[in-house]
């Protein structure tokens, strides 16, 4: 496991070293600053920020514009991960290495859990700003940061098994947008279909998850969901990886 | 020492490498030679592990490394064609990660020996993307160096060198005799008759020859163009 440690430093610094690391954080928090300026105007105007909805609870995924930036940023930030080594070349160097590839798969998955809480880390500031003008459940707040994490284990998993599979970058990004695009999707069924396939629609729902944590409410059913995906996205990757030797 | 028996690779169905058989004894260098396309890199990407043969075994110093890849790779040095570099990384910081994963202890001095066998001190804080030509052929020498391996596979080591860092590599390779094992694929000649032992020519994917420079009376450009060109083979494709 020495190797994926140093693995993960090296896509770490190359992330951090290029120009993508900063047109991303930066569009990513005008983005939000937006959405948070836009969810405060809202709540301000319109009496009903009473109990556990308010604007920070619909910052956290109260709202389709939590999942909206997502839906781009997460192939954006996970395409390059496998699939870019492909087009450069580089995963011959990498392969031949004496690597595992379980260890290749764990370094990026990390780096990849990294680059996510880097992500969010600075959007602390809206809590504290709420602070400033009224109170704050700040349970609330770390059971959404805690919901995020698990939320974003379960898309860069995603995100990282694309990128396994696809030939190049953009490939990549495209599918892992169609894919987290598809499951959000279903995840509106709950509020469509019934009986057995709006349990089904609701236990997937990405929304729900988030609603449900920016409440406060530490759901373990979404829990169970997101690392069972992740486990299975991060152990298929590695299948991927094994089985390229051989395509 | 490099050992390979019946070795097939097919890519669909089209067959790469046909059945190919041989050996590279310990402190030997051989020449891989052939002309585009008859299965030089697709050889070497199975003994260094990037590719699963579709049959027959392979054995690096006495390991199987189909079935041990990783225990193979750890005893293996290998620079592959084109040498591809992560372009952002600067020469010293790419060598310590290529020494980190290969779990090389000392990892600071084994730095600036590979980097001077390789010729590569006075570039080291250059960024990678940036180097010419000859000097990413030689990081990628410096790179299967580092780990101090007893096996060096060596795809196209001297393209884009220019005829100074061609004699450089020349004599670094020709130090090598007896202590290394040396497995080299070329287009030049020259080459193989400057620093091999030996030369194995494989042609469509199958050996066709594995003969010392001297052992015929014919140069070995003529052995070559004799054992690889159609209309001496009277192959009609």
């Amino acid at each position: 496991m020495r190797t994926a440690w140093v693995v993960l430093k090296r896509e770490l610094s190359s992330f951090f070293v290029s120009p993508l690391a900063y047109v991303v954080l930066t569009s990513w928090l005008v983005w939000n600053g937006v959405v948070f300026w836009v969810l405060a105007e809202f709540y301000s105007r319109n009496a009903v920020s009473s109990g556990a909805s308010n604007p920070l609870s619909g910052f956290f995924g109260g709202s389709a514009l939590f999942f909206i930036p997502l839906l781009v940023f997460v192939p954006v930030l996970t395409m390059r991960l496998v699939a870019g080594e492909k087009q450069s070349g580089t995963l011959e160097t990498l392969m031949t290495a004496p690597v595992s590839e379980a260890s290749v798969i764990l370094g990026k998955y990390g780096a990849g859990l990294v680059m996510w809480c880097t992500l969010w880390l600075p959007t602390l500031v809206y809590a504290w700003i709420m602070s400033q003008h009224g109170s704050v459940d700040w349970g609330a707040i770390e059971a959404s940061y805690f919901g995020i994490f698990f939320l974003g284990a379960y898309f860069m998993a995603i995100g990282l098994l694309m990128s396994v599979l696809a030939p190049t970058q953009i490939i990549a990004a495209v599918l892992s947008f169609v894919t987290i695009g598809v499951l959000f999707t279903i995840g509106i069924g709950e509020f469509v279909l019934d009986g057995v396939a709006r349990e089904v629609c609701a236990y997937l729902s990405m929304w729900g998850h988030m609603q449900s944590f920016s409440k406060g409410v530490v759901d373990t059913r979404y829990l169970v969901f997101d690392l069972s995906v992740a486990v299975l996205a991060v152990g298929l990757s590695i299948g991927a990886l094994k089985a390229r030797r051989a395509g | 020492m490099i050992g390979v028996e019946a070795l097939t690779r097919g890519y669909g169905s089209r067959i790469a490498v046909d059945n190919v058989s041989f050996r590279v004894e310990p402190g030997e260098i051989v020449g891989f030679l052939g002309p585009n396309g008859a299965g030089k890199t697709t050889t070497l990407r199975m003994l260094t592990g990037y590719l699963a043969p579709t049959s027959g075994d392979i054995r690096i110093d006495g390991i199987d490394a189909v079935t041990h890849s990783i225990r193979a790779r750890e005893r293996l040095g290998y620079m592959a064609e084109g040498v591809p570099l992560y372009s952002d990384m600067r020469v010293h910081e790419y060598l310590r990660h290529r020494g980190a994963l290969k779990r090389v202890p000392n990892l600071a001095e084994a730095v600036d020996l590979s980097l001077d066998l390789a010729g590569v001190a006075d570039a080291r804080t250059r960024i990678l993307g940036q180097l010419s030509k000859g000097y990413r052929q030689r990081v990628g020498l410096a790179d299967a160096l580092i780990a101090d391996p007893p096996i060096l596979i060596l795809d196209e080591p001297t393209s884009g060198l220019d005829p100074n860092q061609v004699r450089q590599f020349r004599e670094l390779v020709r130090g090598f005799r007896g202590k290394k094992t040396v497995l080299l694929s070329t287009h030049i000649l020259s080459e193989v008759e400057a620093v091999c032992d030996r030369v194995i020519i494989i042609r469509e994917g199958k050996k066709v020859a594995d003969l010392a420079p001297g052992d015929s009376e014919k140069s070995l450009e003529d052995v070559f163009a004799e054992l690889t060109t159609t209309a001496a083979t009277g192959d009609p494709s």
